[in-house]
């Protein structure tokens, strides 16, 4: 065996023109079919990462009991939310774990009574990853120590006709069902382009929702912000353990909408990854379908000097399997020298399709991921096809006549 | 020149195998664009075709003053008179339909929950409704003078676990601010496919949705059909007159539009990344021709070929190649878009709001514009990596050409 694995990986060198050919074939394919993944990939982050730190945050954990009564934003307080946040910020890809505290509530002036959902937030460990905090488009973002202050959303400003320095009025339910009124100032106006969102919450400081709503030094809510989409599992099951009891729950559990969307594009993308494979499984059959029947009369020569059909069709099998193999190898080295780079400088796609940030929930720029998730997925019908590819012309050169196979031209 | 096409023909199959394997690919290639194209362009022009008949029209014509956000039912921002309003409008040539609606923000009252929905005053005989009338699959639809009878969207129905002959407990704001709240009967459920739209809807004749809310004889807005769309902008004009605001399905629907220019976007790095692994299959394959056919070569420029008309002899072959996989895959790429266009995909309801409404189906749809663009930019790529095996075939040495094994 080891013979044939000699003679195989000497083979290969030998044509080495070919080689190169076959390889670089099935690594830049290979490496396209990276980029195409990490590209998916890439687009889902730009699309729905955004939309899911505004609405909530990739992992929230709550008190026992909460997500039964989840519809009504009970203010169950944490019974250890530092603990919590301590441990989640030791995992890795965890950017951030901030306190929350959600009620829901009405805010009214002369205009009419607007129901929405009052969140206390931490501003500043909130500041760098929110994109509320990035589109504060008049006033200011809430600061940690806030009297009377709220930050509203363009929807809503607009809907109450209100500016910023205005006041209005508070009304949220506090634990044990009282409702809390307080006269606010509009500290800042946020506008991410999507009225339907910006109606919805208004955010005012922890401190000041804990002194509002009774629960000192507490929270109900615990966000932890991660790199990327589909690191959730992971972080989920590194964070349990500290937990004691508390209700853990990713945005897809959240959002089950937001989920199916996702997975219904993935799906129409995934049969787009399909066709795309076989385009390349088409080019390397081709390729090394050529490489093998170039060689009949080498295989003839073989034959001819002993060596009996199944040891020509192993020998030829060997070869095929390296060439996969290494064409896989500089694959996946090319894949993530593109996406490596494209991942770093992002691709400004508004350019092709000439919007402009309309939306803040969705950027212009997307950067590409690494793809590797699905390399192997990718790879593996890459290196099948190389193997089969071998295996048939071989089988058929050595089952010819040595004699016949040594004139074939 | 006719001869090299014809040496190239021959070339061609003599390697039949590797000829069809080629182009093979070729095809697969420029099918997957189109395919690409007909699913974006499906799903945008459907999410727009919904959205006009179920939501915007193709004009609307409201009180200047009325604001959509705040559906408001303030006597002086809604269209006063809308019967005689739609019917002046309805003289227009272009106009087919022209019907007042009212718009109300409601909420449905159970024992467990309070939901909101989106309340419809519809004049029960327009046929603007067709839509809805198409999509009843229970009950049957209103009549101008039912009192308390409503339709619902299926899966609002579902939610509420309500049937037909089942009654609703419905609150709804008016046009003095207060709240009104009554009992109606599910007359009919409905099911316009678009998940969006059927969880959020409840229609109610004009007359009884006015009685409701206070707006004895007011309409939010006069909902217009065109005979051509594409003359919305002209017929906005002869309409604009002071008091009223006239809004074209464009301007209503530019969240629609720029998602349309969003997925454009992204369509077209695909597209890139489709043509990059075609060209490299062609490349790398033509180039390994080259050098199997060495001697050849050598053969030919010995016999006093010059460089160029080999040259031109393997690009001859490469587009002989390309053009037949590029007709090849025209035909398989419309084939596929014709199958997805009858079947569609069934994607679900993917939690689009109310600005967009996209159906649980996407349907394939090709447009011609985008097939003569991609099939171009196929056989110009196609070409283009052809070029450089050409060039490396013209300028082999005829000698060592013919010594090679």
């Amino acid at each position: 065996m080891l013979l044939y694995l000699r003679l195989a990986w000497r083979n290969i060198w030998r044509h080495r023109r070919r080689t190169v050919i076959v390889v670089v074939a099935m690594g830049l394919g290979l490496a396209m079919m990276m980029m195409y993944d990490g590209l998916m990939d890439g687009f889902t982050q730009a699309i729905y990462g955004n939309a899911i730190k505004v609405l909530g945050g990739n992992i929230r954990v709550h008190a026992a009991g909460y997500a039964e009564k989840a519809d009504s934003l009970p203010l169950l307080p944490l019974p250890n939310d530092s603990a919590v946040i301590q441990a989640a910020q030791s995992i890795p890809n965890v950017v951030a774990a901030t306190r929350r505290i959600n009620t829901g509530g009405l805010a009214t002036n002369s205009e009419g009574a607007f129901s929405v959902t009052i969140t206390g937030i931490e501003p500043n460990q909130e500041a760098p990853i929110s994109p509320i905090a990035q589109h504060v488009t008049s006033g200011s973002y809430l600061t940690s120590n806030d009297q009377d202050v709220v930050l509203i959303g363009k929807g809503l400003a607009d809907l109450m006709n209100v500016k910023v320095g205005d006041k209005i009025t508070l009304v949220g339910r506090s634990t044990h069902q009282q409702m809390r009124q307080r006269s606010m100032t509009v500290g800042g106006i946020f506008d991410i382009g999507v009225p339907t969102i910006e109606k919805e919450t208004v955010y005012v400081s922890l401190a000041e929702a804990q002194s509002l709503y009774d629960l000192p030094n507490q929270s109900t809510e615990i966000v932890i912000t991660l790199e990327q989409l589909g690191q959730e599992p992971a972080v989920m099951a590194a964070l349990t353990p500290s937990l004691h009891g508390d209700e853990i729950e990713s945005w897809a559990q959240s959002f089950p909408d937001l989920q199916q969307a996702i997975s219904a594009k993935n799906g129409v993308m995934e049969i787009f990854s399909l066709i795309i494979m076989l385009i390349a499984g088409i080019g390397v059959l081709n390729l090394l379908l050529m490489a093998v029947y170039e060689r009949t009369r080498e295989i003839g020569l073989l034959g001819a000097m002993g060596m009996k059909p199944r040891q020509i069709m192993t020998l030829f099998v060997l070869e095929g399997a390296m060439l996969g193999l290494v064409g896989i190898a500089v694959g996946f080295v090319l894949g993530l020298i593109f996406n490596g780079s494209l991942g770093m400088i992002g691709i400004d796609y508004s350019q092709f399709s000439g919007i402009s940030n309309y939306l803040a929930l969705i950027s212009g720029k997307v950067y590409p991921t690494l793809g590797i998730e699905n390399f192997l997925n990718r790879a593996l019908p890459v290196f099948i096809v190389a193997i089969l590819a071998a295996l048939y012309p071989a089988r058929e050169a050595a089952q010819r006549e040595p004699a016949k196979a040594l004139h074939y031209v | 020149m006719f001869q090299i096409f014809k040496m190239a023909y021959r070339n061609l199959n003599r390697n039949r195998r590797r000829s069809i394997l080629s182009a093979l690919a070729v095809s697969i290639g420029l099918a997957l664009l189109l395919f690409i194209a007909g699913i974006v362009n499906g799903e945008m022009q459907g999410a727009m075709q919904t959205t006009i008949a179920l939501q915007s029209g193709d004009l609307q014509v409201r009180a200047a003053s009325y604001v959509e956000e705040k559906s408001s039912l303030k006597w002086e921002d809604l269209v006063a008179n809308p019967e005689d309003v739609a019917a002046q409008i309805k003289k227009l040539p272009q106009v087919t339909i022209a019907t007042p609606r009212l718009f109300a923000s409601g909420i449905i009252n159970t024992s467990s929950e309070a939901i909101g929905v989106q309340l419809y005053g519809i004049d029960p005989a327009s046929p603007a409704n067709a839509p809805i009338v198409q999509g009843m699959i229970a009950g049957s639809f209103i009549t101008p003078d039912d009192q308390n009878g409503i339709l619902i969207g299926q899966t609002l129905a579902q939610r509420l676990g309500v049937k037909v002959g089942n009654q609703i407990d419905l609150s709804a704001n008016t046009a003095n601010g207060n709240v009104n709240e009554q009992t109606f009967t599910v007359r009919g459920i409905f099911s316009t496919n678009t998940p969006a739209y059927d969880q959020s809807t409840i229609m109610m004749p004009l007359a009884k949705a006015q009685a409701f809310t206070g707006t004895q004889n007011h309409a939010s807005t006069i909902f217009i059909m065109l005979d051509n769309r594409d003359l919305s902008n002209s017929v906005a004009g002869a309409l604009t007159s002071p008091g009223y605001q006239v809004l074209t399905w464009q301007t209503m629907n530019d969240l629609v539009l720029e998602t349309e220019q969003l997925a454009n976007g992204y369509m077209v790095l695909i597209y890139l990344i489709v043509l990059a692994i075609t060209a490299t299959v062609i490349v790398n394959t033509l180039i390994m021709a080259v050098y199997e056919r060495t001697r050849e070569i050598g053969i030919m420029a010995a016999i006093g070929m010059k460089g160029r008309r080999i040259m031109s002899l393997f690009l001859a072959e490469a587009s002989m190649l390309a053009i037949a996989g590029i007709a090849f895959g025209v035909v398989l790429g419309w084939l596929i878009c014709a199958y997805f266009a009858k079947v569609g995909f069934y994607i679900g309801n993917v939690g689009t709001n109310y600005q967009f409404l996209l159906g649980d189906r996407i349907y394939a749809m090709l447009t011609l514009s985008d097939t003569i663009t991609l099939t171009i930019i196929a056989l110009v790529i196609t070409l283009i990596a052809s070029l450089y095996p050409a060039i490396l075939a013209a300028r082999l040495e005829p000698v060592e050409a013919l010594h090679a094994q």
